[in-house]
């Protein structure tokens, strides 16, 4: 579904990714861990195509298309979704609103009819009860208001609506409580299927505890430094970071 | 300053002025008036960012003629075109002549409608409430040329909750420059609800010259939102006073979507205890448009209240101008003023001069004010084009929410919605919502 290969991004003249590879299959989760300042969400970003990062050298395959060369809204398109660390706020534009052109733009893409008042409704509630998202909340300008945690369910919401085939969670389990967390990882695991993969990136192991990844990888100092399996998360839980980046540096 | 065409056809038509005549004097004294004055030039500071050189050397017609069939058959056309609701509350003036073939507004409506030199001769006539020829140049040039106009009175104690449709069309007759004067008298505790359309009923180079004038008694309300279409020939200058007594409420809204170059002057005076108002404003200038918008609040007495905001949207090499004065009189204190100007450059030729002025005379006030101009942000970009949505659609939905914002104080939504997608076509075709 996704390949990375020595991938290596600046932002303003400054190195952040400095040769990432990353290989992840159809219907898999991996889990990005790193330090404060690793890169991670440099990573999540640049994979989403924010245009302030320069790729100086490396490539990404998305089902086997150049993800590099795609416009952002054209990577949303062939469904990569990512869910952002800090969702902005947009006065002015209501959720309705936006999830119904986000929705429509993709079946348009894939030359499908755009879903009319009645279906999206239909659609969209079912989803809003399990991220336990209050009815006036679709006529709410985007995230207006909204608190850390309703942010980050908005979040999963969309990629509920949406469907993407790979998703990207940039530190959806910050700032939550334990509760939230709960709600936000039933959404992500209901997404859970053979045809979807999806990258979390986080800075603790607890979001792993309720989304259970295949694979977790290490990132710091701009690489991976290690891969392994779920027993990694629980590894640098008890032990940090530092073991990773000295074993790293002797090697 | 010197003597242009615009002045000497002034001074040439001193005794051939419209009207009744009883209204001859009262026009004579205001075309005096203008000429000791003259029209505004870049050098007066109100006027710095706004020309009207160039309109002096053109040949206006200052006294178009009330409309004729074939005229009335456009401005019809123009209204179902602009799809102005006709719910038997519309009263539609062509080039500044009362139409009566296209209003269907009658007395049942409650409202009271004569012409504008009844009002002028009226026996209660006031004298010195009259416009100051200093202040408003151009308001003079109205008052010597004013066609019937319309003076419109709701009684004590009447409360009129549909709004009225006061459209103002230009015929596009050649060189037009009709001179509209509305004036709008609300009693004691009546409440009325107008919107104010501009629309052309062909597009022409004409230039309209406008004159509204609210007075409000205690307790009053009114809501009145001007929604200017004009086409992109047209020059359009208005002048909008609203006076209020003891406890009147204004909400005024200002909507500028076309014209070529648009100069807007409010005043409105809280001139007793407990007065209120809320003034705010869109103003939209594509390629080839100027829209300058001048306010004036004068605090006068205790306990009134001012809240003020506008919006500007400049595309292209469009030109926008707000400036907004705020002045708290001695002696008025418990005030509470604000004002906001916030504006969107949709390109890097367009340009927009914003001046917030608060003169404050008095202590005990709660003033707060300030102004932006910005592009729009790239984070809400990034997200909206993150959801699958291309550039130019994630433009056009930020802008649109731009707007939305000041939008949000027309309390209808019905009159929302109809402004708000009259905006949207505006800002589609001004378009340029792609750099």
């Amino acid at each position: 579904m996704l390949k990375v290969e020595d991938l290596h991004v600046r932002v303003a003249a400054r190195e952040i990714l400095s040769g990432v590879d990353l290989t992840i299959g159809s219907g898999e989760v991996h889990a990005i861990m790193g330090p404060n300042g690793s890169g991670k969400s440099t990573l999540a970003q640049v994979l989403a195509g924010r245009e302030d990062y320069e790729v100086t050298a490396g490539r990404a395959l998305f089902a086997g298309e150049d993800l590099l060369a795609m416009a952002p809204e054209q990577r949303a398109r062939a469904g990569l979704f990512l869910a952002f660390q800090y969702p902005i706020e947009i006065p002015g534009v209501n959720n309705a609103y936006l999830l119904k052109a986000a929705l429509n733009a993709q079946r348009q893409a894939r030359g499908e009819q755009p879903s009319d008042a009645f279906e999206f409704m239909k659609l969209i509630k079912t989803k809003m009860e399990l991220m336990q998202i209050p009815k006036d909340f679709l006529n709410r300008s985007v995230n207006q208001g909204f608190s850390g945690g309703e942010k980050k369910r908005n979040e999963v919401l969309q990629m509920l609506l949406l469907e993407p085939k790979l998703a990207v969670l940039d530190e959806t389990d910050s700032g939550l409580d334990v509760d939230a967390m709960k709600i936000v990882a039933a959404g992500v695991n209901s997404l859970r299927s053979p045809h979807r993969s999806m990258l979390l990136v986080t800075h603790y192991e607890r979001l792993l505890e309720l989304i259970v990844p295949d694979r977790v990888h290490v990132l710091a100092g701009g690489r991976i430094r290690r891969s392994g399996g779920p027993e990694l998360a629980r590894e640098l839980d008890a032990r940090g970071y530092e073991w990773v980046q000295t074993e790293a540096a002797r090697s | 300053m010197s003597v242009t065409t615009l002045e000497r056809a002034l001074a040439a038509e001193r005794d051939s002025l419209p009207g009744s005549a009883a209204s001859r004097p009262a026009r004579a004294a205001a075309l005096a008036e203008l000429g000791a004055v003259g029209l505004p030039t870049t050098r007066r500071e109100n006027w710095r960012y706004t020309d009207l050189e160039p309109l002096t050397k053109i040949e206006f017609d200052f006294t178009p003629r009330a409309p004729d069939a074939a005229a009335i058959r456009a401005a019809a056309h123009a209204l179902a075109a602009h799809a102005i609701p006709d719910d038997g509350r519309r009263l539609v003036l062509v080039d500044g002549h009362v139409a009566p073939e296209l209003c269907t507004l009658d007395a049942r409506a409650g409202i009271e409608v004569r012409d504008v030199d009844a009002y002028r001769t009226r026996p209660a006539a006031k004298p010195g409430r009259e416009i100051a020829a200093a202040d408003h140049p151009l308001a003079a040039l109205n008052s010597a040329y004013v066609q019937s106009g319309a003076w419109l009175r709701v009684a004590d104690g009447v409360r009129l909750e549909e709004p009225l449709r006061l459209v103002l069309v230009a015929s596009g007759a050649p060189l037009s420059a009709p001179q509209p004067r509305v004036v709008v008298e609300l009693g004691r505790g009546a409440e009325l609800a107008i919107v104010q359309h501009f629309i052309d009923a062909a597009d022409a180079d004409g230039w309209v010259n406008v004159v509204t004038e609210v007075e409000q008694a205690a307790d009053s309300r009114l809501k009145l939102y001007r929604v200017q279409q004009h086409g992109r020939r047209q020059v359009h200058t208005s002048l909008l006073t609203v006076d209020l007594a003891a406890r009147a409420s204004a909400s005024l809204g200002l909507v500028d979507l076309g014209g070529r170059l648009v100069r807007n002057d409010v005043d409105v005076r809280l001139r007793e205890p407990g007065a209120a108002v809320e003034l705010f404003g869109l103003l939209l200038a594509g390629e080839g448009q100027h829209v300058d918008d001048h306010t004036r609040i004068d605090h006068l007495a205790p306990d009134t209240r001012s809240d003020e905001a506008f919006r500007g949207v400049i595309g292209r090499r469009g030109r926008g101008v707000f400036n907004g004065k705020v002045v708290v009189h001695p002696g008025a204190h418990g005030i509470d003023a604000r004002q906001s100007n916030d504006n969107l450059l949709l390109s890097e030729q367009a340009e927009i001069d914003t001046k917030p002025e608060l003169e404050i005379y008095s202590d005990d006030v709660k003033c707060a004010h300030g102004s932006t101009v910005g592009e729009l942000d790239a984070e809400h970009l990034f997200y909206l084009r993150s959801r699958g949505v291309d550039e130019a659609q994630a433009r056009e939905i930020l802008t649109g929410a731009f707007v939305a914002v000041v939008l949000e104080r027309i309390a209808s939504p019905e009159l929302r919605a109809e402004v708000a997608d009259a905006a949207a076509a505006c800002l589609r075709a001004v378009g340029e919502t792609a750099r």
